[in-house]
């Protein structure tokens, strides 16, 4: 929880390239997909990200990614359903989503008996356990922060190359046996299980970081080539059972992936559907304001969109310790005075974005309660903002406000200037200060060199409030070396003490109204300026099926995509 | 008065006269227009824009109407005439402040080479050339990316691009200077005992008055060009300051979608280079004569 949205994003688009979605929904012309006939033919996938990375070790996914969950088997994976149903997980490797005892601090998992490498190796539970370990690696970086933050005596841990002991939290009494130990309860570890960083890894493969090269698959297709950030070519993996894996339909005989292309040059493609583009689809490009002008007047292209909603929400941080934020009413003031409808507009309008007044995306899984404590109304109340701060001594307002310097991830000067012209109806008087976006979350994340005020966004790193909340809101989690998302430098011991409590619940549907009260709670505060949650349209070529959206991911799934 | 006799008889460069001075005079005016149509370039219009269609103006042409008379801008609902006319201040300001600092150093520099002695002369004109060689537009994303965000930024652009094209104003006036130090009159104040500050001044300076000029306007809508390549790559001014480049740049994803958004800051991106490069033919015709015959 302590690494960067930015990552989850890039996890989300980069590694979306590479993660997966569901079929069906969508408005899908074809007839009756069925998972049982859908075999054949060769599905191209269209990306503007590179695939930077494919060591299972290495990979930032939410619920396991969609390229990569093509490879590897994680322990518990995404159900892949549509909708509310989607946001649950499911068990993978595992028979089912895991025993926990001792208040949630142990978490039992009993492996499948009928579950192979694409070499025949049977997976044994050993080899799942030195894919967690290995993630702890040092050469192996960027995969989430959990693990080594859960796992009982892992904080010191440096992976299996210079520690091969390996971790004390983990034991496989028996091949189809693993426990995890943990530090404190941890009511959400099946959602985590889910991470590429828990597929399985044969040691005796393991080339340390020229893994990714030949990665050795456990899912339903392996790799026939690979060039890093260009091209990734999958096939099946013939030791892949069909009967061991009911959620992944396994349609297209090949994958093929390319990456590195421009989002409008992909959905004008898709759109087009010349040739083999009639069988591709994308899992980070989209659509533009070309293809959006044509949806909703009954074009063919309305029939060839898939909506989601992956949770996430884009926002404005104040740091509250710094001037003229730790004044509330300042804080209160501007959130009057936002104009949220501008701010949609400026993300391409309100098929791809919808207002936020919450900090928690409207995902009931997450815990959503609806909340509007500072009535901005659609374009703003920039009269109540003056009288606040007026009242409050602050006529004539002057502030700075950073961006990023490119409109990639939201976080731009499109929106920045949306802001800008909003705050300026209510007398503040904004400067705009462009950062560079590939170091924008190092500016931000370190409190040391954080702007007093920055537009950010953060997405789940799994459909459930505690991952969405804790890095943002629990005063233990600022970090002063850099990496800090708690850019409000927020410590109340009731906060902190309410999110322990919340942990160590492991029914989801107890603990997602209590997140979504914290929520509600914190939101009085105003220590965040919550602006808008996206809205994932994502277009697909004339002969797929089933490419519906699932919950978790808000995209259609690679797996249970058709192209027959 | 023979030259601007000549001059008005030439039917492009009065044609091109005509729109150039009503781009100016629409840069220099820019704040009474857009109040006289009751417009500002940063105000949103989020009422005039299709969401749920990505953010396209309502209305045809990019919504033109007797508000917004060249429509408004997609995704914002900003009044496009309004940031059209602001857009041409920022243009014409950066290219004329460039061009003007490019005189200065690249006149100083070409008589200082003309008139020094060999070594003064060699020095000069290989970092004349040196100016020239440089891929300027590399140098001008590298220099723009790292300055510091508080400089002035028309400023800041008009110096980068001054500072990159004054090579060939040095160039031309070394040239002319010596030719014109081979004179007699010139001779005729040397041995009359003028210094070289002078000579330079009440000598040669009034006889590079016009090869300068014909010059100049030529380089003005370079410059012009140049402010808008920077803007359109987005190192140019910051917005919400409106520039043409950045306009066309922005542009360059609603192609489809509302094509008037590309139209209106690109057609008069055009006219307005098309003008100046008609102004700056004319003038050439009659200051230079011998080169125009050629060219005939």
């Amino acid at each position: 929880m302590r690494r960067h949205v930015s990552l989850i994003l890039t996890a989300t688009m980069l590694v979306g390239a590479l993660s997966a979605c569901q079929g069906g929904g969508g408005g899908s012309s074809s007839a009756a997909f069925d998972p049982a006939t859908c075999q054949g033919g060769t599905l191209s996938v269209l990306n503007q990200g590179g695939i930077t990375h494919l060591d299972p070790a290495r990979l930032y996914t939410s619920g396991g990614g969609n390229i990569p969950s093509l490879l590897f088997r994680t322990l518990t994976t995404r159900n892949r359903l549509p909708g509310e149903a989607g946001t649950k997980p499911a068990p993978d490797l595992a028979t089912d989503l895991g025993t926990p005892s001792d208040g949630a601090r142990t978490w039992t998992y009993r492996l499948r008996d009928d579950i192979f490498f694409s070499d025949g190796t049977p997976i044994r539970a050993a080899d799942v356990k030195y894919g967690i370990e290995r993630s702890f690696a040092p050469e192996l970086p960027g995969g989430a922060p959990y693990l080594r933050d859960w796992l009982a005596g892992a904080t010191g841990y440096q992976g299996p190359y210079k520690q091969p002991e390996g971790l004390k939290a983990i034991e496989t009494p028996d091949d189809r046996t693993i426990v995890f130990r943990l530090r404190k309860p941890e009511g959400d570890f099946p959602y985590l299980a889910t991470a590429t960083q828990f597929a399985p890894v044969p040691r005796d493969k393991d080339k340390g970081v020229g893994y990714e090269k030949h990665p050795i698959s456990s899912g339903p297709y392996m790799v026939a080539s690979y060039e890093q950030k260009k091209t990734l070519s999958l096939v099946r993996n013939p030791h892949w059972k069909r009967s061991s894996d009911t959620l992944r339909y396994a349609c297209p005989d090949k994958i093929e992936v390319t990456a590195g292309l421009d989002a409008a040059v992909i959905n004008q493609r898709l759109s087009t559907g010349a040739g083999q583009d009639a069988n591709a689809v994308t899992t980070d490009a989209v659509v533009g304001p070309e293809q959006l002008a044509q949806l909703g007047t009954g074009s063919e292209l309305d029939k060839r969109v898939a909506r989601g909603e992956f949770p996430s929400t884009t926002y404005l941080a104040f740091d509250t310790t710094q001037k003229p934020f730790d004044d509330e009413r300042v804080r209160q003031a501007l959130s009057y005075a936002i104009n949220r409808t501008s701010v949609v507009n400026a993300l391409g309008g309100s098929a791809v974005a919808g207002p936020s007044t919450t900090f928690l995306p409207p995902q009931k899984a997450l815990g959503y309660q609806p909340y509007d404590y500072f009535p901005a109304g659609d374009t703003g109340n920039p009269a109540k903002a003056r009288e606040l701060l007026a009242a409050a001594g602050h006529g004539g307002l002057a502030i700075e406000l950073a961006h990023e310097n490119d409109d990639a991830q939201g976080l731009g000067p499109k929106v920045a200037a949306a802001v800008q012209e909003a705050f300026k109806q209510a007398g503040v008087t904004v400067t705009l200060n462009a950062v560079d976006s590939a170091t924008y979350r190092d500016v931000t994340g370190k409190p040391s060199t954080q702007p007093a005020l920055s537009l950010q966004s953060w997405g789940a790193d799994w459909p459930s409030g505690g991952p969405f909340l804790i890095p943002i809101f629990d005063g233990r989690q600022i970090i002063t070396a850099g990496g800090n998302f708690n850019l409000a430098q927020y410590d109340d011991a009731g906060v902190n003490a309410e999110i322990d409590a919340i942990n160590a619940l492991t029914d989801p549907a107890a603990a997602a109204p209590r997140w979504g009260a914290l929520d509600a709670k914190l939101g009085k505060l105003a220590l965040v300026l919550p602006l808008t949650h996206p809205k994932d349209v994502y277009l697909y070529g004339k002969n797929v099926k089933n490419a519906v959206p699932d919950g978790w991911r808000g995209t259609y799934d690679l797996a249970r995509i058709s192209v027959k | 008065m023979i030259v601007p006799r000549r001059l008005f008889g030439d039917r492009a460069f009065l044609t091109g006269a005509v729109v150039a001075a009503v781009m100016v005079l629409v840069a220099l005016t820019a704040p009474l227009l857009t109040a006289l149509a009751g417009q500002d370039p940063t105000t949103f219009h989020s009422e005039l824009l299709d969401s749920a269609r990505g953010g396209v103006p309502v209305g045809r042409f990019g919504g033109i109407s007797g508000e917004h008379w060249l429509g408004v801008e997609p995704g914002t609902g900003r009044d496009l005439f309004a940031r059209v006319v602001y857009g041409a201040r920022v243009s014409l300001g950066v290219a004329v402040s460039a061009l003007l600092l490019q005189l200065l150093v690249g006149v100083g520099v070409g008589v200082a080479a003309g008139l020094g002695g060999r070594w003064a002369d060699a020095a000069l004109s290989r970092l004349a050339d040196l100016v020239l060689a440089f891929p300027s537009l590399v140098l001008a994303i590298a220099l723009l990316a790292i300055v510091p965000q508080s400089w002035p930024r028309p400023a800041l652009l008009a110096v980068v691009i001054a500072v990159l094209g004054w090579g060939g104003t040095a160039r031309i006036t070394r040239g002319e200077t010596l030719s014109l130090k081979t004179r007699d009159y010139v001779a005729a104040a040397r041995v009359s005992g003028a210094g070289p500050l002078r000579v330079a001044r009440r000598e040669i300076l009034p006889g590079l008055a016009a090869p300068v000029l014909a010059y100049a306007a030529l380089v003005l809508p370079a410059n012009m060009i140049a402010e808008a390549g920077l803007s359109f790559l987005g190192v140019g001014v910051r917005p919400p300051t409106p520039s043409w480049g950045q306009m066309l740049s922005s542009a360059t994803t609603w192609f489809r979608a509302d094509p008037a958004y590309v139209w209106i800051p690109g057609g008069l991106l055009f006219l307005t280079l098309l003008a100046f490069v008609l102004v700056a033919d004319g003038v050439r015709r009659v200051l230079d004569p011998r080169q125009s015959e050629l060219l005939r």
